[in-house]
């Protein structure tokens, strides 16, 4: 059964305001709470009991997928393993995200660790939102692992954000891509109070003609603190971007650190870091069409942070 | 309808190894009317953007007093001139992440009314309705972010309009169909308009050609009347030479 805040945590980590039809899996507290697979996809819990397998059979087509974690009162760390395997020529959408409900002095933290492999020709969204709320004091960690490998000319586009309540996170990504592979990652975080994040990301392009596009929106408030290092090695042809954007509010730390390393003549690295103040522009332009200034730095932090 | 009295702006110098300010404007008065379309024109460095920044909000006088409608509004916030009815078009307009030309279009005519946006892009008519779903952001072009803001600048319905160099980046073939509109919105709605601008079209429209020089209006009267000083103005480009140079004086 789903509490109220059950169904708050659901609605803000996986768009969910009930049992979601098509193929599904809830945890609640470390525990199964709901699950169901569909003629093609299966999910089954692994041989250690550590988490799920989700296989994805060759050919799926239009078919999404909703994985959400909960955690609410509990004062656990509640540690995750899943592995994914995408068939080949497949087309699908993963909804995941961890949301997390601190009603007392007990820390919660959830470790999650997604390995995805995506087999030639296919397609994958992800979407991973991180989301935490209540009046306790125990602190919320969220420590998200995301490893892809993909395979010959298959793509993947991942959205990842922590938008409010986590304290402290420690996020990793990597990727291995092959012939023709590509990547769009998009990570969106917002760090508030004292919250601190470290994020790390690691995109190996080893095969020819591989892509990889890295977006990274940050907005820092109060005293929090938000590190962001990525790496791009290209060791074939190929084509990688990196942009990283920061606005900083009030006594905010940030640190972005995109670096780019080549061990091909025919690899093409590029980035952009910008970390500043919200632009006065933006904020007169608003305010002369009748916002307040909270109003237009509102706006503005909801767009920066929109992905599309 | 709106009364500037002995406003003065100055600045702390900016260049290395100059201390003090800079006079910008220095007890500047003038009054204009409802309803009259103002071209105001200048040599660079004049003072014109700054004025208009002074009389929306976005810098804020060092003395002098602004009073709009018969309220004083000179120590009223930017957004609070907003509301009572002032509109400004920058320059060079914003350009945000995330947020499309539909909503910056909804914050401005205050709706999120699809018709009613619909009803807005045809009002301005230089601009077509697939426009909306354009994110306002670096990728648009020139011509396409002044598209935009005169849209958004139309949308507030202002009592007074005011257009910093509406022409920037906008092709040739377009600049009669916006001084049609902005003509059509003074006559239609009373709209108090002033220009900002260096195009003869624009200074053609106007009621009434100002010319700012050092700060003040040296000027009030039609364009014809103001050729020769125009003329003047732009062939001669010592002033702005001399400027700052010690023993130095125009006499020009």
């Amino acid at each position: 059964m789903l509490d109220a805040i059950d169904k708050e945590l659901l609605k803000k980590v996986a768009s969910l305001e009930k049992i979601p039809k098509g193929a599904y899996n809830i945890r609640k507290n470390g525990k199964l709470l709901g699950r169901q697979s569909s003629a093609n996809i299966t999910i089954e819990t692994n041989s250690r009991n550590t988490g799920i397998n989700i296989i994805i059979a060759p050919g799926t087509k239009n078919e999404s997928l909703h994985i959400p974690v909960i955690l609410a009162d509990v004062g656990m760390t509640d540690t995750v393993e899943n592995n994914f395997i995408i068939g080949a020529d497949s087309d699908v959408t993963i909804i995941a995200g961890c949301g997390i409900h601190c009603g007392s002095k007990k820390d919660e933290t959830h470790e999650g660790l997604h390995e995805f492999t995506i087999n030639e020709n296919a397609r994958m969204s992800y979407i991973e939102k991180h989301y935490a709320f209540g009046d306790g004091k125990g602190k919320r960690a969220l420590n998200p692992k995301t490893s892809l490998t993909l395979e010959k000319n298959s793509h993947a586009e991942l959205i990842l954000e922590q938008i409010s309540g986590v304290d402290k996170a420690n996020r990793v990504t990597e990727a291995n891509l092959n012939e023709g592979a590509s990547i769009i990652l998009k990570e969106n975080v917002l760090t508030e109070g004292n919250q601190e994040t470290l994020s790390k990301a690691s995109l190996l392009l080893k095969g020819k003609d591989s892509s990889a596009n890295l977006i990274a929106r940050s907005v820092i408030k109060g005293n929090s603190r938000q590190d962001l290092l990525v790496q791009l090695d290209g060791r074939n042809k190929c084509y990688g971007h990196i942009e990283c954007d920061a606005i900083i509010f009030d006594n905010g730390k940030s640190e972005a650190s995109p670096a780019l390393r080549a061990e091909h003549p025919d690899a093409e690295l590029t980035h952009e870091a910008s970390i500043g103040k919200i632009a006065d522009d933006q904020l007169m332009k608003l305010m002369s069409l009748g916002l307040s200034y909270d109003e237009a730095v509102n706006w503005i932090i909801q767009g920066f942070l929109r992905m599309d | 309808m709106l009364e500037i009295k002995n406003l003065s702006f100055h600045v702390n110098q900016s260049e290395p190894g100059e201390t003090g300010q800079k006079t910008i404007l220095n007890n500047f008065s003038y009054t204009f009317e409802r309803g009259k379309f103002y071209g105001i024109t200048g040599p660079n460095g004049s003072g014109k953007t700054t004025l208009a920044k002074l009389i929306m909000g976005i810098h804020s006088a060092s003395s002098g007093n602004l009073v709009f409608e018969g309220t004083d509004i000179t120590e009223n916030s930017l957004t609070e001139r907003a509301k009572a009815g002032i509109a400004y078009s920058f320059q060079n307009p914003a350009r945000f992440k995330g947020i499309s030309f539909r909503q910056l279009l909804g914050i401005a005519a205050q709706t999120e009314d699809e018709s009613v946006l619909q009803e807005i892009v045809a009002r301005v008519g230089v601009c077509s309705l697939d426009f909306l779903d354009k994110p306002v952001d670096s990728k648009l072009s020139g011509g396409e972010i002044k598209k935009i803001e005169l849209a958004t600048t139309i949308a507030r319905n202002p009592k007074l309009a005011i257009y910093d160099e509406p022409d920037t980046g906008i092709d040739l073939w377009t600049i009669g169909p916006m001084i049609d509109l902005l003509k059509k919105e003074q006559k239609e709605n009373q709209t108090t308009t002033l220009v900002v601008s260096h195009n003869k079209n624009f200074l053609a429209a106007a009621d009434v050609v100002l010319i700012l020089k050092k700060g003040q209006f040296v000027y009030e009267g039609d364009l014809d009347g103001a050729i020769p000083m125009l003329t003047n103005l732009s062939t001669c480009t010592l002033p702005d030479l001399c400027e700052g140079e010690n023993d130095v004086r125009c006499y020009r």
